[in-house]
């Protein structure tokens, strides 16, 4: 009797799994989907992927103690940032602030001016909410739009981690680190210069 | 149907294939790769732009400092203002005239291994890195993604500055310098075709 029991089940078991959910019942597309949408939206859009990045150069330039810092403030206001998006009708402003966010970060980055710390960190705060808030959508409310703003969060933490842990290693490491790191802030201020003037003439 | 290893291969292809769809990120944002692909190919594909910014990395190496860090951090700077007149669409006499005559006068100065004072040796490249940028720029408006293909741009001209300067990591032995002076030749070469076909009526 147990035997046929563990039989049925398993026949049971088998037919169950030969009828596959349609893969649009997908654990991405429901429940923690939102996670994964902001995870994954600032990490393939390079007009937050490119000044972010200089956030992280900028934080490694400034040494240990100051970049600790910046793992807190920016993810934080980043996430918050998508938070207000959607109870806030968009802004042209927003992408304006975003857009200076390359020239600046790409200038201080390639002038490698020693910013003090509070300063330092009210720019991850400013850039964190203006870039969180363009990452933000007012689609979603309740729980996925908290969900969304996390996976902003998690997306900000893990780039501004790696890009300041580089950045430490290759400017304290290598003799031409520095001198690397610079250039790539004037590769960020030249993109910037193009986008922003491109943007600005088209009218995006 | 003959049993052939190509004709076994065809339905795994298309099981493949249909594998190979495409990503459904529903994001505001498209064309990234075409851009970056069209963007890091511009400064490349045309052989005049490629050789100077090669021969701006070459004579960085030979001039030493303050130019060999000077120049990557400010070049692309420059190069995207004239970027931006090209954007604007605002015109740059002898556009091609002045692509090809800096790999011509670039080749030179490293041929002959010349010194300028520094402010003279950044004044020139600071003009060249306008009419390169112009070039670029113009193609930003019709980019399938503008952003992108500014990324791309940008990136490839200073990884061909990285090879100028790597290349001039030879300077270190005797035999090195001769292999950079020869490199100076092969660019101020290309540079004479260039600024001969510039003459040539299409």
């Amino acid at each position: 009797m147990r035997i046929l029991t563990v039989v049925y089940t398993l026949i049971a078991l088998a037919l169950l799994l030969s009828f596959p959910e349609p893969a649009s019942a997908h654990l991405v597309s429901t429940r923690f989907g939102e996670l994964y949408s902001g995870l994954i939206h600032p990490l393939t859009a390079l007009q937050h992927l490119v000044p972010w990045l200089g956030l992280g150069l900028l934080g490694g330039l400034l040494g240990n103690r100051t970049s600790r810092w910046v793992l807190l403030t920016f993810p934080l206001s980043a996430g918050a940032g998508a938070l207000l998006a959607g109870g806030l009708p968009a802004t042209a402003a927003i992408d304006h602030v975003n857009l200076f966010s390359f020239i600046v970060l790409g200038l201080l980055v390639a002038l490698s001016v020693r910013l003090n710390r509070p300063t330092f960190l009210g720019l991850t705060v400013i850039f964190g909410l203006s870039h969180g808030f363009a990452n933000g959508t007012p689609d979603l409310s309740g729980v996925p739009l908290l969900l969304y703003a996390v996976g902003v969060l998690l997306a900000a933490y893990v780039l501004i981690a790696i890009a300041t842990a580089v950045t430490q290693l290759v400017s304290q490491r290598a003799a031409w680190g520095t001198i690397a790191i610079r250039a790539a802030g004037s590769w960020i201020v030249a993109i910037g210069l193009v986008f922003g003037g491109y943007s600005l003439t088209a009218g995006v | 149907m003959k049993k052939t290893l190509k004709n076994d291969l065809r339905p795994l292809l298309a099981v493949l294939l249909l594998f190979y769809a495409a990503a459904a990120f529903a994001h505001a944002e498209t064309g990234v790769a075409g851009g970056l692909v069209s963007g890091l190919l511009h400064p490349v594909l045309g052989f005049d732009h490629l050789v100077a910014m090669v021969a701006v990395g070459l004579w960085g190496a030979q001039l030493g400092k303050p130019a060999i860090w000077v120049l990557p951090i400010t070049f692309p700077v420059v190069m995207a203002i004239g970027a931006l007149a090209g954007v604007a669409g605002l015109p740059l006499p002898f556009v091609e005239f002045g692509i090809a005559g800096s790999a011509l006068v670039l080749g030179v100065m490293v041929a002959l291994c010349l010194r300028p004072p520094f402010w003279a040796a950044a004044a020139m490249v600071g003009l060249f890195a306008l009419f390169h940028g112009h070039a670029h720029g113009a193609e930003v408006p019709s980019a399938v993604n503008p952003l992108a293909y500014g990324v791309g741009f940008v990136t490839a001209t200073g990884l061909l500055h990285l090879a100028g300067i790597l290349i001039g990591v030879l300077l270190r032995w005797p035999a090195g310098d001769k292999v950079v002076r020869a490199c100076g030749v092969a660019v101020a070469a290309v540079g004479l075709l260039a600024l001969t076909l510039t003459f040539v009526p299409a």
